[in-house]
């Protein structure tokens, strides 16, 4: 038996197979994190979503403290917000919009504001002055009390009240609650001051940054213009803005502060200025199955508390999970794609220290449902059969997750491996390969199919036993699968290339695109040359698993359909059907790498429908038998015939021995020499089901105990008088605990690990 | 003198008896290797032939999880 060689943990050196570039861009592909549409349209980018989430929740005080994030005066603010978002409400579509402005003023009258933070708040060293009334210089000392300025306000008002009501024209009650906000700030004010030329050209000298109002900046440099991208006259260095609406005056504020920034700094204030305003957004919300509904009426005294709340709860909180609702492995996870990805490769790129995310590479199906659910085609498949690939060719990819499956495919090219011409022909035209699980699940239906071609199908049909090579693609084994290429290509050369019929569409996939045959499903052949006499559907509507190596194959799929309506089955409709179908859980090796998750995997196939389920892939009906269900694969319905009832994994190998003896010797008239042993292994039932859980196959620990007989080499337990024997076989140490029987042995317990243990010397 | 560090030790308590040397196992010095890492450890060793023996408990448990761990580095 060949074994793999298993790698080192202390190699350093780096292989990529897929580049940032290309990780950046398929990264991208994914709109989970991009704004929503209201928020997009906001040119103060006030997050919306988050703030009518709260709002929707009764806590006005949270969402105050979202709004209060993106300006200093929220009741001015909101007076004046023209809710460019409203019209950008997803809910438009199919009714009314949210009625965000309503809404917004409701959280600004009825929530309380939160305590500043004062933690890192440290005062800048550069002192600003500002120069003047209105709206604009407002917003401003605002914004720049935030941004921690030491800024000196000289105005012609007399007191607070005043200077808020030079700006904005509120009620009398909110315009002292605006002024009690304002004098609680960190901001020093000079009443009453002329401010004529002399008096501010004496103060700006005090000052780093200048700023004014429209009319003082005017009169200070009446010769320049200020240039409304940057709100500055930069001969002058004046910052200045127009006052002509609470919008223009508040977005002008945000950006002459960022201005300021950039003065203080010496740096261009054109440049590093970021995103301002409004923004387009990539973001995709399905509408599909909700109501459109009307908002909420509003009198002119705004919305009562409960009114709020209840037009709040409108709001259905767009975002994108497409992929995520109908995928068991990003659901799991908890990440929509783009952040998994960027995990993944992340992970990839660790030289030394821990991989965390080894695991998430390799529970992922690959079966590339999410390019299909994904608005953008985003793969997360790519990603990960990538990102396996990396850890493989840089030899960080540790061999126990994928060891037992590539073993298994070894298994398949080796011992099980059968090719052979049809009798009489030498060369043929068609070669029937019907895949690894076929033969291990239901290798009597095999023998029927092949057959029945040989007798039906004209030009010869041969046949080929063995794995496709998807085994070692799917567990980023390139180098393997490039050697499984070379062996069919091999046979088939020898077999006069013939066209392939395949017996499973993961097969199909594999050998289209590894050998470059032409490859046909065995259904297709059959749909041609007319059904076998023994097909019989179900009497039972039956529902279809489309598997997900056909995804993309809308003839296969319909091939299917049309031979059940054929057979006489009435075939259920059920969601995430044909392209949209998930996997099973045996795909990408997500069983072997993560039992859970692909009993899980199995687990939401099946929520589909109460039906049996027809498949036509063997690897399905299996999974989907050990989930209880009664399943069929189409070939057993074609053919009359029954597939084993959940073979265990040597009944898998078993299966494929016994097949090619018996296609051997009913078809070519050969003889496979069987090694007959003298004695006899018996197994108790707790044996064969820990066996089968821990992935330890009869023949393994057939090998032990050849090796004791060979050794003797055991430990008898005294208390239970059991031998226990052990024998190291490629990476793994198998070990067997049976008793001695006149026969033979009888096992009852076989555990296995894959660290070698030896016994030290001089130490 | 440094004194010397195993990461598990097990005494077969005489329980364990070798089958070919027909010896009660001891506690001996034995050494596993994964990965290029390599642990001492104690275990039920036949003095003569020096057959470590693993219990089922350790290879399922403690032994599994630093196999788990390594893989991931």
């Amino acid at each position: 038996m060949t074994y793999i060689q298993e790698r080192g943990s202390t190699h350093v050196y780096h292989v990529n197979r897929m580049s940032k570039e290309e990780m950046d861009h398929m990264i991208s592909l994914c709109v989970h994190d991009q704004p929503a549409y209201c928020v997009a349209a906001c040119p103060f980018k006030v997050d919306t979503k988050e703030m009518l989430f709260y709002a929707a929740k009764g806590n006005f005080k949270k969402a105050l403290a979202i709004y209060e994030k993106i300006t200093p005066f929220p009741m001015i603010l909101c007076d004046g917000c023209t809710a460019p978002c409203e019209e950008k409400c997803k809910l438009c579509e199919i009714g009314d919009g949210v009625s965000i402005r309503e809404v917004e003023r409701a959280i600004v009258r009825y929530g309380e504001s939160g305590k500043r933070s004062s933690v890192f708040r440290i005062r800048k060293k550069k002192k600003a002055v500002i120069f003047g009334s209105g709206l604009f210089p407002l917003f401003l000392a605002g914004e720049l009390e935030r941004k921690m300025y030491p800024t000196t306000i000289y105005c012609q008002e007399e007191n607070y009240e005043e200077y808020i009501a030079a700006a904005a024209h509120l009620s009398e009650s909110d315009c002292r609650n605006e002024a009690k906000r304002l004098k609680s700030m960190d901001l020093v004010f000079e009443f009453g001051c002329s401010l004529d030329p002399v008096f501010i050209r004496e103060k700006m000298e005090l000052a780093d940054v200048v700023c004014a109002s429209e009319e003082i900046a005017q009169k200070l440099a009446p010769q320049e213009e200020a240039d409304i991208e940057i709100m500055l006259r930069e001969q002058a260095r004046i910052v200045s803005g127009s006052t002509q609406s609470v919008m223009d005056a508040a977005f002008s504020a945000k950006r002459a502060a960022l201005t300021v920034d950039l003065l203080v700094q010496n740096l261009s204030p054109y440049s590093n200025r970021g995103s301002e305003g409004a923004v387009t957004t990539r973001l995709y919300t399905n509408i599909e199955g909700i109501k459109g509904s009307e908002r909420i009426p509003c009198g002119a005294e705004g919305y009562s508390k409960e009114e709020a709340v209840e037009e709040a709860k409108r709001c259905i909180q767009c975002h994108c999970d497409e992929c995520i609702k109908s995928c068991v492995y990003l659901s799991e996870y908890k990440k929509h794609p783009g952040l998994l990805a960027r995990e993944i490769y992340n992970n990839t790129q660790i030289i030394m220290g821990d991989h965390p995310m080894n695991k998430a590479m390799n529970s992922c199906s690959l079966c590339g449902q999410c390019t299909v659910t994904c608005p953008n085609g985003f793969d997360m498949s790519q990603v990960c059969r990538s990102a396996r690939e990396n850890m493989v060719s840089t030899d960080k990819m540790p061999l126990a997750p994928h060891e037992f499956a590539l073993m298994d495919m070894l298994f398949s090219n080796s011992e099980a491996f059968l090719c052979k011409p049809q009798p009489g022909f030498d060369i043929c035209r068609y070669v029937f390969f019907p895949g690894c699980q076929a033969g291990a699940i239901a290798p009597d239906v095999v023998m029927d199919v092949y057959e029945d071609l040989c007798r039906r199908v004209e030009g010869g049909v041969a046949l080929i036993l063995g794995c496709c090579g998807a085994i070692s693609e799917w567990a980023g084994r390139y180098e393997m699968t490039e050697k499984v290429n070379e062996q069919l290509k091999q046979e088939l050369a020898k077999l006069g290339d013939p066209a392939i019929i395949a017996g499973c569409p993961s097969c199909m996939k594999q050998l289209k695109e590894s050998t470059g045959a032409v490859v046909t499903g065995v259904w297709e052949i059959l749909k041609e040359i007319g059904l076998p006499e023994t097909a019989r559907g179900l009497e039972v509507p039956v529902a279809i698993h489309d598997a997900c190596g056909a995804r993309g194959d809308v003839h296969t799929q319909d091939t299917i359909r049309e031979l059940l309506t054929e057979m006489g089955c009435t075939v259920e409709n059920t969601e995430y059907s044909r392209d949209l179908s998930p996997c099973c859980g045996y795909g990408g090796l997500t069983a072997y790498a993560n039992k859970d998750m692909a009993a899980k995997m199995a687990a939401k196939c099946l929520e589909r429908s109460d039906a049996p389920y027809v498949t036509y892939c063997m690897a399905c009906r299996d999974r989907f038998v050990r989930e209880g269900r009664e399943s069929r694969h189409i070939l057993e319905l074609l053919y009359g015939d029954h597939a084993c009832s959940m073979p265990d994994i040597s009944e898998k190998r078993y299966n494929r021995l016994m097949l090619k003896e018996k296609l051997l010797k009913n078809i070519w008239n050969e003889e496979l020499m069987m090694e007959k042993k003298d004695y006899t292994v018996t197994y108790t039932e707790d044996a064969i089901r820990m066996m089968d859980e821990r992935m330890i196959l009869k023949s393994d620990v057939e090998r032990v105990l050849a090796d004791y007989r060979e050794s003797q080499e055991a430990v008898l337990d005294e208390e239970t008088k059991e031998l226990v024997a052990r024998s190291r076989l490629g990476n793994v140490t198998f070990w067997v605990r049976f008793i001695e029987t006149e026969e033979g042995y009888l096992v009852r317990r076989a555990y296995s690990h894959r660290m070698n243990i030896m016994k030290r010397v001089g130490q | 003198m440094a004194v010397e560090r195993n990461y598990y030790t097990i005494d077969p308590e005489g329980k364990l008896t070798c089958n070919k040397c027909k010896v009660p196992l001891v506690k001996g010095k034995a050494k596993f290797m994964y990965l290029e890492n390599g642990f001492p450890v104690e275990m039920p060793v036949c003095p003569k032939c020096g057959f470590v023996y693993v219990p089922e408990e350790l290879a399922l448990g403690k032994v599994l999880a630093v196999e788990r761990a390594l893989e991931d580095k």
